[in-house]
C-alpha cells in the first residue's frame, strides 16, 4: 500500500512538472510584446459569460435579450487575466500581496452617527478590515466599488447563501479594463448611467459594459425582484438591468473597434487619484485655481511612473518599495530614481524621462537623510493649519450629486508633517507630508483592552434610534454630539448586548462610568489618527519649501514644526482641541524650539565668521609679505 | 576612514608627547606640582599685566574654552556615539563657532607680532642658507630653539588651518553649494578641524614647556 501510494507521487510529480511548466509558458497573444511601440488595434469581438461562470455567448448587439459583455471573456482572449487580477490595483482582499507603505484607505462615514472609519483589505497600521465592522466583500463593492477598476472584493465568491444568490443575479465586479486603457472621450465612469452609479445599484455585471462609449445600461439590481434570472432570455422584471449595444459600433463581422492603449491616459487616472485642497479659507475649493503635479506640465502622463507590466504590480514610487514589490523597477522610478539615479551603480541612470539632476544649492545635506523629496516638493504649500482636503476616493469626485461643501464628510487634512511608517529595515522613518484623518467609531474593549469596532449595521440600529433627532447640517459636516449623548448611546450598546462599549473620535476613547456618565482618555493607540503619505502634486523647484530662506521652515512660528493640527470630532469640545506638527515628527519641543531660534542668530553668525576670516587672513597676509620683505631685504644686501 | 584616523591622531598626538616630555626634559625644574604650576600660569592673569595683556589673556582663556567645548561638541558624537553632530550638541557647537573665530581673529593681531620668527630663532636655517647659496648671512653657533621654533609655526599654522576651517562650513550656510560639495565642504571642515585640534594640543605643550623655560 505505501510502495503504491510512493509510487503515484512519484508518477504524478513527474507528469505535473511539464503540465505546470506547459501553463506558465502558455502566453497568450497580447501577454508580451513584439517591441514596438505602436498602439495595436482592438477590432474585437465581445464575449458574455454565462450562467455558470463560463465564457459565454459572443454579443449580438441586434439580440432582444443582449447580455452585457464581460472583460474577463473579451479581454482574457489575449490578456491572461488571472495574472492581471493579481496586479496592485486588485490583490488587496486575497492578504498574499504585501501591504507596502500605508496608503489611502476607503472612508465609510456617517455624519449623523458620528462615523469616520478608515477601511482597507491591507494590513496597514491603525486599519479596520471591512469584515470588522460586518461589511462582506460585496457589500464593500456596493459602497466603495464606485471607484474601483473591479475586482478584489467585487470578485470574492460569498459564503452566505443570500449573498451567493445575489451575486447570481449582480454578476461579479470584473476587472474593468476599459477603467484604465479605454481612450475613448466616451468612456463613462461617472455619468448617471456610467460605472459608478452601476455599482452603486449592484448591477456588477453591467458596470464595465456600461461605462463603454457603445452602450447603455437601464435598469437596477438593487430593484429587480430576488427571483429574478438574467440569463433568462423570458424573464420579466422591467426593472431589471437591461443593455443596449450601439449597432453603429459593431462592423459587418460583428466586432467593435475598441480605443484600447497599453499607456493608461491621465484622465483614466484622475477618475480615481485626483484631490482638492481647501486652502482659501471660506471658500469653496475651484479645481482651475489650483495647478497639475509639474510633471504633469512637463508632459508626462502618470504611467511613465507608476509603470507595470502584465502582472499589474504598478510602481507606487517610494524609497524602499523594492523591497515590498515584485515589479522590477520599483526602485529605479522612484523620486531619487529618476532624478539621482544609482548614485553607486556603474552606469550613470540619473536623468530618466528628462528629469533634472536637482543642485539643492545651499541645503545641508542632513536634510536627504531625514526628509523625503516630498517634504519639501509635494502637496500644498503649508500655512498656520493644514487645510481640508477632498479626495475621489473619499468624497465621490467625478461622480453625480457630490456635494461640493467646504466641509463635507470625511474630513481629510493635509498636509500633515509626520515622521513616515518604516515599511522594510534598510529605509530609515523620514518626514513627509501626509494626508490625516481621525477615525470616529462605536466599538468595545476587548480583554486585552484593545478596541473592537462595533458592526455598522448594529450601530446604525441602536446608535442611530438614540440620536434619531440630532439634525444632520446641508454642508455634510457632523452633526454635533454632546458627550451626554454619547453616553446614551454608550448604555443603549450596553444594552444590546455591546459589553465595555467605547466610542472613539479625535483622539480621544469614551467610556462609561460607573455612574453612568462618560469620561474622556486620550493616548490610546485605537485614537490615533490614520495618515498617509502625500506624493502629488509636485510642485515646482522654485516652490519647494526652505528656496532663499531656512527660516521657512527653522521659525518659531513655521508651519512646518509649529502649525497647529486640529482635532476633528463631532463632539465639539474635542473638536477645539489641537496638536502641534512636531508631535507627528516625534521630535522634542524644546530642542525644535531652541534650534529655530538659533535661526535668529544666523545672520550674526555669519558676519562674525566672515569678518574673524578676513582679519586673519589679513594677518597672514601682512605677516607674509613682511617674511618676504625680509629675504628680499637679506638678498638685497648681498648685492 | 574619519573616525579610525581621528582616533588613531589623536592617540598618535598624546603618545608622541608624553614620549617627548620623558626623552627631553624641558630645561629647568621636572618636578610635578611645579609643572602644574605653570599650566595653570598659562591661564592665570599676571599682576603686572597692562590692559592689553589683560585682554590678550582674557581672549585666550575665552579661546581655549571655546575650543574645548567645540572639540568636545564636534568630536564626541563622531567619535564615541558613531553618529552626526545633531540636537543640542550641535546648537552649543554653533553658539560656540563664532566667539571662537573672533577670539582668533583677536589672537591673530595681538599675538603675531610675539610669534614672528627671527634670525636667532634657527641658527641652523641660516647656517645652511650660507652653506646653499655662499652668501653672507650671518649666522652663529648656538644651538635650535627647536620648541620656539614649532611653538611659533604651530601659532601661524593654527591661524593658517582657522580659515579653511571657519570658511568651510559658513559658505555651505550659503545658496552657493550643490549637495556634492555640501559633502565637500562638511568633510573638510571636519579633517581640517582634526587637524587644528592636533595642531592646538602641541601648540599648548609647548607653550607650558616653553613657560616652564621661561623662553616666553
Amino acid at each position: 500500500m505505501k510502495r503504491r501510494l510512493i509510487a503515484v507521487l512519484v508518477v504524478w510529480s513527474v507528469l505535473s512538472v511539464p503540465l505546470i511548466a506547459a501553463e506558465e509558458a502558455a502566453k497568450l497573444l497580447g501577454d508580451e510584446g513584439d517591441g514596438s511601440r505602436a498602439n495595436p488595434i482592438h477590432l474585437i469581438p465581445l464575449f458574455a459569460e454565462n450562467d455558470k461562470g463560463e465564457k459565454g455567448e459572443r454579443i449580438d448587439p441586434n439580440a432582444e435579450h443582449a447580455m452585457p459583455f464581460s472583460t474577463r471573456w473579451t479581454c482574457g482572449e489575449c490578456h491572461s487575466y488571472g495574472t492581471i487580477s493579481r496586479g496592485w490595483h486588485f490583490n488587496a482582499v486575497g492578504g498574499n500581496a504585501p501591504a507596502g507603505r500605508p496608503g489611502e484607505p476607503w472612508l465609510y462615514f456617517n455624519s449623523k452617527l458620528g462615523v469616520q472609519l478608515p477601511l482597507s483589505y491591507r494590513a496597514w497600521p491603525g486599519m479596520h478590515r471591512p469584515e470588522q465592522v460586518g461589511l462582506t466583500p460585496p457589500e464593500f463593492t456596493k459602497i466603495f466599488g464606485r471607484h474601483m477598476p473591479g475586482g478584489g472584493p467585487g470578485e470574492v465568491t460569498p459564503t452566505d447563501i443570500e449573498e451567493i444568490a445575489r451575486q447570481y443575479i449582480s454578476g461579479k465586479l470584473e476587472v474593468d479594463c476599459l477603467a484604465c486603457h479605454n481612450a475613448h472621450p466616451g468612456q463613462d465612469q461617472g455619468s448617471p448611467t456610467g460605472y459608478a452609479i452601476q455599482v452603486t445599484k449592484m448591477n456588477f455585471r453591467w458596470a464595465a459594459a456600461a461605462s463603454s462609449e457603445f452602450a447603455d445600461v437601464t435598469g437596477s439590481v438593487a430593484d429587480a425582484g430576488p427571483t429574478y434570472d438574467p440569463f433568462d432570455p423570458d424573464a420579466e422584471e422591467p426593472k431589471a438591468p437591461r443593455v443596449t449595444y450601439d449597432k453603429r459600433a459593431f462592423d459587418a463581422k460583428g466586432n467593435v473597434l475598441m480605443q484600447i492603449v497599453r499607456e493608461a491616459p491621465k484622465q483614466r487616472c484622475y477618475f480615481c487619484h485626483s484631490d482638492l485642497y481647501c486652502v482659501e479659507d471660506g471658500e469653496k475649493p475651484e479645481k482651475w485655481r489650483a495647478d497639475e503635479d509639474v510633471h504633469m506640465a512637463a508632459g508626462l502622463t502618470c504611467v511613465d511612473c507608476h509603470r507595470n507590466g502584465l502582472g499589474h504590480n504598478i510602481v507606487r514610487g517610494y524609497d524602499g518599495e523594492a523591497a515590498d514589490s515584485v515589479n522590477p523597477l520599483a526602485t529605479a522610478t522612484s523620486c531619487r530614481g529618476c532624478h539621482l539615479g544609482d548614485e553607486n551603480g556603474t552606469r550613470a541612470t540619473g536623468g530618466r524621462l528628462g528629469a533634472p539632476v536637482p543642485k539643492h544649492k545651499g541645503i545641508p545635506a542632513v536634510h536627504f537623510e531625514r526628509l523625503t523629496c516630498t517634504a519639501c516638493h509635494s502637496g500644498p504649500w503649508p500655512g498656520d493649519e493644514p487645510v481640508l482636503a477632498k479626495t475621489s476616493r473619499a468624497h465621490r469626485l467625478g461622480t453625480i450629486n457630490v456635494n461640493k461643501e467646504v466641509r463635507v464628510l470625511p474630513h481629510i487634512l493635509a498636509p500633515v508633517f509626520a515622521r513616515q511608517a518604516v515599511t522594510d529595515a534598510n529605509s530609515s522613518p523620514k518626514i513627509g507630508p501626509h494626508k490625516l484623518v481621525w477615525p470616529a467609531y462605536w466599538g468595545t474593549l476587548d480583554d486585552k483592552a484593545a478596541v473592537v469596532p462595533v458592526a455598522l449595521a448594529t450601530v446604525t440600529k441602536v446608535v442611530g434610534a438614540v440620536l434619531k433627532d440630532v439634525a444632520i447640517p446641508a454642508t455634510g459636516d457632523w452633526s454635533e454630539l454632546k458627550e451626554e449623548q454619547v453616553a446614551q448611546a454608550l448604555k443603549a450598546l450596553d444594552g444590546a448586548g455591546q459589553k465595555k462599549p467605547v466610542y472613539v473620535t479625535g483622539g480621544m476613547l469614551y467610556e462609561l462610568n460607573d455612574d453612568g456618565t462618560v469620561a474622556g482618555r486620550q493616548n490610546h493607540p485605537a485614537a490615533e489618527p490614520y495618515m498617509w503619505p502625500i506624493a502629488h502634486n509636485v510642485r515646482p523647484a522654485a516652490q519647494s519649501l526652505g528656496v532663499g530662506k531656512c527660516t521657512v521652515c527653522h521659525s518659531t512660528n513655521s508651519p512646518f514644526f509649529f502649525g497647529k493640527v486640529a482635532v476633528d470630532s463631532p463632539i465639539v469640545s474635542v473638536s477645539k482641541l489641537t496638536r502641534t506638527q512636531y508631535e507627528f515628527q516625534q521630535v522634542p519641543y524644546g530642542r525644535t524650539w531652541a534650534f529655530a531660534m538659533s535661526f535668529v542668530f544666523r545672520p550674526w553668525f555669519k558676519v562674525i565668521a566672515i569678518g574673524s576670516v578676513a582679519v586673519i587672513a589679513i594677518v597672514l597676509l601682512l605677516y607674509g609679505l613682511k617674511a618676504l620683505g625680509a629675504i628680499a631685504r637679506v638678498l638685497a644686501e648681498q648685492e | 576612514m574619519f573616525e579610525t584616523v581621528s582616533i588613531f591622531a589623536f592617540l598618535a598626538t598624546i603618545v608622541g608627547i608624553a614620549i617627548h616630555w620623558v626623552a627631553t626634559p624641558a630645561e629647568g625644574s621636572r618636578c610635578v606640582i611645579r609643572g602644574w604650576v605653570h599650566v595653570l600660569s598659562l591661564l592665570l592673569i599676571e599682576q603686572k599685566s597692562s590692559l592689553l595683556g589683560v585682554l590678550k589673556k582674557l581672549v585666550y582663556l575665552l579661546a581655549v574654552v571655546c575650543f574645548l567645548v567645540l572639540a568636545i561638541t564636534g568630536f564626541y558624537p563622531v567619535l564615541v556615539q558613531g553618529k552626526h553632530i545633531t540636537g543640542f550638541g550641535m546648537m552649543i557647537h554653533a553658539t560656540f563657532a563664532p566667539i571662537f573665530a573672533l577670539c582668533m581673529a583677536i589672537l591673530a593681531i595681538t599675538w603675531a607680532g610675539g610669534n614672528r620668527f627671527t634670525a636667532e630663532d634657527c641658527p641652523w636655517m641660516s647656517r645652511l642658507l650660507r652653506r646653499v647659496t655662499r652668501l653672507h648671512v650671518a649666522a652663529d653657533d648656538r644651538p635650535c630653539r627647536c620648541s620656539l621654533v614649532l611653538y611659533k609655526a604651530a601659532f601661524w599654522f593654527l591661524l593658517f588651518l582657522s580659515l579653511p576651517l571657519i570658511l568651510s562650513i559658513v559658505i555651505s550656510m550659503f545658496h552657493l553649494l550643490g549637495t556634492d560639495w555640501q559633502h565637500t565642504t562638511l568633510a573638510m571642515h571636519r579633517w581640517v578641524g582634526m587637524v587644528f585640534v592636533i595642531v592646538a594640543i602641541i601648540h599648548t605643550y609647548l607653550a607650558i614647556r616653553l613657560r616652564m623655560a621661561g623662553a616666553i
